[in-house]
């Protein structure tokens, strides 16, 4: 017969009490993770922004105020120091992408367990968000071309309208759409591999 | 634009000892606010292009030119580059009228316009002012500065943990994923592969990255417990950052300038300077 003995070692906290603590400390990671994506994408050198896929997960993996505030405070870190000021608009558009995400996720459409739904659904935010944009790049750059990929449909839309807010509308799909399906995939599939330990939200009643 | 962007997220503040870095953070952050919101109020080129020697001489005497210069390189001259390139030019800009220079090619008129020039400068160069007022405001705060300016200016304290730690984890972040960028090419990772291919490699980046952090956010939220974070005390700062003669002089300055700026508007309208050219709405 053989007797367990306790240990008496030293106190260890392995995790830590409160999620709400646990949510707050995710929000600058979401942000810093939609940063270094696009430290990635310019290695791979790909034709995408892919500075909302943080977003996502982070609304997948612990909820809509965690993503939506990490992607929000993203914009602001970009506006106060590399973008400028009126950049910080653009923290709404990261709001909008955490409440759809929020919404297709309650619905069991993001999950790589069926991936149709998941694709329908990375199209649908991607032309729901042209709205935004468009309002955005209205205000804050006066509907002018920003990002070379997209400039020369941009300049042919224009040469064929006349019309700077078609151009913009018809350059912000394009861009959009293969954006926001490619990052909601990301972040599915990157969901999908967590850990049950690494678990953000708070255990049901 | 990352690396510049990175380059200058990781350096952060620059070690000056300055006009410009002795002043009070709120009243570079004041600065900031200010100058962006006139030279969005005004679609005057003379005036966005003043307003731009303004912060540029504030950039050299804070010695941080080489920053804003890098930084506008890439953000804004691409912008201006395109905006010229096809608002000036030939592409049927519906405010175009007035063309500079234009030649006949294959039965096509190339020309560049007033109009769209105008346009695409003022547009561009309200960005520059605000991202160069922007980067005065940041790279000459020192980091425990801007916390205490924060909390001095009633910003929640959880908020303002979450803007510092996001400043502090981009270049730990980046230097992660530059390690697992490293371990991943030296298992056959091809960054030069097909489009698809590479579409791929950023899972295989990603998930370790991202795992990582998740783990490490554990940590630092049992950290910042035992530190008591979440403890129902009045909070203090090691620094107490205060307001001094010079800033009343900078405050007392944008003052003035407000007033002269209301009273251009009062009396010549939001394009006070330029001459023969009219105000052009976006989209309009």
């Amino acid at each position: 017969m053989t007797t367990q003995t306790k240990s008496t070692g030293p106190t260890t906290v392995e995790r830590p009490a409160g999620f709400a603590i646990l949510q707050i400390v995710l929000i600058p990671v979401i942000a810093a993770l939609n940063y270094v994506t696009g430290v990635i994408i310019n290695i791979l050198k790909l034709p995408l922004f892919m500075d909302t896929w943080a977003t996502m997960f982070g609304t997948v993996v612990a909820g809509v105020w965690v993503g939506a505030a990490g992607g929000f405070l993203y914009n602001i870190i970009m506006a106060f120091t590399l973008w400028g000021l009126p950049a910080w608009v653009w923290g709404f558009i990261n709001i909008y992408i955490a409440i759809i995400t929020w919404v297709f996720w309650r619905t069991g459409w993001v999950t790589v367990k069926s991936p149709a739904k998941l694709v329908a659904a990375g199209i649908i935010v991607g032309v729901t968000n042209v709205l935004p944009v468009t309002i955005i790049s209205w205000g804050v750059f006066g509907l002018m071309p920003t990002y070379a990929g997209t400039a020369w449909i941009y300049a042919a839309v224009l040469a064929s309208t006349g019309d700077t807010l078609s151009a913009s509308v018809v350059s912000s799909i394009i861009a959009e759409i293969p954006d926001k399906l490619i990052s909601l995939i990301l972040a599915a599939v990157v969901a999908s591999r967590m850990p049950a330990r690494f678990t953000l939200r708070p255990p049901k009643a | 634009m990352s690396n510049t962007a990175f380059g200058i997220l990781k350096s952060g503040y620059v070690a000056r000892d300055t006009f410009v870095h002795r002043l009070d953070g709120r009243t570079k952050f004041l600065f900031f606010l200010w100058i962006s919101i006139f030279n969005y109020i005004f679609y005057d080129l003379y005036v966005t292009i003043t307003s731009f020697a303004v912060v540029m001489i504030l950039a050299f005497a804070a010695r941080i030119q080489k920053f804003v210069a890098t930084a506008l390189a890439i953000i804004v001259l691409p912008i201006l580059l395109l905006g010229v390139g096809i608002i000036a030019g030939p592409f049927g800009f519906a405010a175009n009228k007035t063309a500079i220079v234009s030649t006949q090619l294959f039965g096509f008129t190339i020309g560049l316009y007033l109009e769209g020039l105008v346009y695409a400068s003022v547009w561009t160069s309200r960005l520059a002012v605000t991202i160069t007022a922007a980067l005065l405001a940041y790279v000459t705060t020192h980091p425990s500065d801007f916390a205490a300016v924060m909390l001095k200016s009633r910003v929640p304290y959880k908020f303002a943990y979450a803007f510092l730690a996001t400043i502090q984890l981009i270049p730990i972040l980046t230097n992660e994923i530059s390690t697992i960028y490293q371990a991943q090419v030296s298992r056959g990772l091809n960054v030069q592969a097909k489009l698809i291919d590479r579409f791929k490699s950023i899972i295989v980046l990603m998930i370790p990255l991202t795992l990582g952090a998740i783990n490490q956010t554990q940590i630092r939220a049992i950290a910042l417990e035992s530190r008591g974070f979440s403890a129902p005390v009045k909070k203090v700062m090691l620094r107490d950052p205060t307001l001094k003669g010079s800033d009343y002089a900078v405050i007392l300055i944008m003052v003035l300038m407000t007033c002269v700026f209301v009273y251009l508007i009062w009396t010549r309208g939001l394009v006070p300077f330029m001459v023969g050219i009219e105000y052009v709405r976006p989209g309009g």
